[in-house]
């Protein structure tokens, strides 16, 4: 739907005519090439106004994981005395919180998106897709500040080994997972405003269902099962084993792979299906 | 929306518009009530609105093509379709070359940004090279006047000042069709005669300009071509006079002498 702008008058060069007609979709893959400039403009966008007239500014970043490591240090370490197979407590719950509060921030973001950009949706012809996709880069710093944290603790103990040169591809999985979540979310919103209502709350239990604060090796097989289907289950494992060298259960990083690769089609598929409509059902 | 690539022809139509209809569902989308009733098996059926029906025309390169009719006409619905906005239930509109809509003041904008990172922020949305946008921003801030003000973040601005800054961005970036839905109505009298005649050196570079607006005056002055809408149908398509002289006495009342 987006075609090549003219940058001269537009007299004198090959002119496409693009049709508008009734049509079941008309997001296609190609087109996330072309929106590169929206998404990143988007992203810069809620990156200069999150912090506008705010006292503490970007340091809201740093806060938040901080306090929720904090937190976890009192709840679980101390209360519920949390075995970490010779990791330092910290170290063990920031990896944990490297891969949550990216996907926190991101989900909370990324529900809001489509609806909170109203007049975009209904008044331009901005790609709808570059705006769930936008947050995934607004809100890199959630993810970096955190990783570089860990990356730099893990080093100073002495717990970083060969496997951490993984560590960019298991970001991308990460992203990828994010970004299915992104996709999906913003999506039903633009529906059913339901899921407005229901992120904070879904957010809370999976923080708690979720090994971010403790591991799964020390549950009852039956509980690690059930936890094992959630997809942040593998992918923070898998962070830890990278990092920290603690072995993940495999079943659990196959069920989170699988998960997270089927979420990327069924986000795309939803997406697309309800892309069409969306200044009309917004 | 399948776009496909058709051989360029001078005299071939910029616009086309076969058979267009578009259907809405009145009332809400979702609803409690709604819900329970579906779960109770005694959902109601939303009835229907035909906002377009059986729509069609054509748009040459260099015209100014008015559109006129009351709230509700089907007017705004039918350049949502011409921008690609939304898609029509039926028929088919055919667009050679780019679209600028600038469908309601300050869409796109962000109110904590400056005007010159609104203007970047729009100018990307609209598919512009960030080179492009680089090297229009000075004549931007020079057309709307808003020179001193281009570094201040824009929920300073008055709505006067924000639809200057809309109009001069849509004057200043390239495309060969221009839309514009009622974006003049709040710019006081002198930016305002600056904007017709903008327009019309737009229409006459050789874009495509669709001019929405209930200032009949306006569209008679600056239009080539005049279609009137009513209830979602073309009721008359002509030279701006007479459309506008029989939709005028349409409106007030006065029977056809």
């Amino acid at each position: 739907m987006r075609s090549p702008q003219p940058t001269s008058p537009p007299a004198a060069r090959p002119v496409v005519a693009t049709i508008r007609a009734p049509a079941k979709y008309r997001l296609r893959l190609a087109q996330l090439l072309s929106d590169k400039p929206v998404i990143w403009a988007l992203a810069g966008r809620d990156l200069k106004s999150r912090y506008k007239q705010s006292a503490l500014g970007p340091a809201w970043v740093v806060f938040q994981p901080f306090a929720l490591l904090v937190a976890f240090t009192v709840g679980f370490h101390s209360v519920a005395h949390v075995q970490t197979q010779g990791v330092p407590y910290i170290l063990f719950a920031l990896t944990g919180l490297v891969v949550w509060t990216y996907f926190q921030a991101v989900t909370m973001a990324a529900v809001g998106s489509l609806v909170n950009n109203y007049p975009l949706v209904r008044w331009t012809a901005c790609p709808r897709i570059a705006l769930p996709l936008a947050t995934l880069i607004s809100n890199l710093p959630s993810f970096a500040i955190p990783a570089a944290a860990a990356v730099i603790a893990a080093g100073a103990t002495g717990f970083l080994a060969i496997q951490a040169l993984l560590l960019p591809l298991l970001f991308l999985w990460l992203v990828v997972l994010v970004a299915a979540v992104a996709i999906f979310m913003s999506a039903i919103t633009v529906r059913a405003r339901d899921v407005l209502s229901v992120t904070p709350f879904l957010l809370q239990v999976m923080l708690f269902l979720s090994p971010v604060g403790y591991g799964t090796s020390q549950l009852s097989p039956v509980l690690r099962a059930v936890i094992s289907i959630n997809p942040l289950t593998g992918l923070i494992e898998a962070w830890r084993w990278s990092l920290l060298g603690i072995n993940p259960s495999t079943a659990a990083v196959v069920i989170s792979l699988a998960l997270t690769s089927a979420g990327v089609v069924v986000a795309w598929w939803l997406f697309r299906s309800l892309e069409i409509s969306m200044a009309d059902d917004i | 929306m399948t776009s496909e690539t058709v051989d360029q022809d001078c005299i071939e139509p910029v616009v086309v518009a076969e058979r267009l209809s578009k259907t809405y569902r009145l009332g809400e989308l979702l609803r409690l009530e709604a819900t329970l009733r579906t779960v109770a098996r005694r959902a109601v059926a939303r009835p229907l609105l035909e906002a377009l029906h059986d729509v069609s025309f054509e748009a040459y390169t260099g015209e100014c093509f008015g559109i006129v009719g009351g709230n509700g006409s089907g007017k705004s619905t039918l350049l949502q379709i011409l921008a690609g906005i939304t898609p029509p239930t039926s028929g088919t509109m055919s667009v050679r070359g780019s679209v600028l809509p600038m469908l309601a003041v300050g869409a796109g904008f962000h109110h904590e940004l400056t005007g010159r990172e609104n203007s970047f922020l729009y100018g990307t949305i609209l598919g512009l090279d960030r080179r492009v946008i680089e090297s229009k921003l000075a004549d931007i801030a020079a057309f709307a006047e808003l020179e001193r003000h281009f570094d201040t973040p824009l929920k300073r601005y008055s709505v006067g000042m924000q639809s200057r800054l809309c109009f001069a961005i849509a004057m200043l970036f390239p495309a060969n069709v221009y839309c514009f839905d009622e974006v003049l109505a709040v710019v006081d009298g002198e930016f305002k005669e600056r904007c017709l005649a903008e327009v019309r050196a737009l229409a006459a570079r050789g874009a495509t300009v669709f001019f929405i607006s209930h200032d009949l005056e306006q569209v008679g002055t600056l239009c080539d071509r005049v279609m009137w809408l009513q209830d979602g149908e073309p009721r008359e398509v002509g030279d701006p006079e007479s459309v506008i002289e029989r939709y005028s006495r349409h409106v007030t009342g006065v029977p056809a002498t």
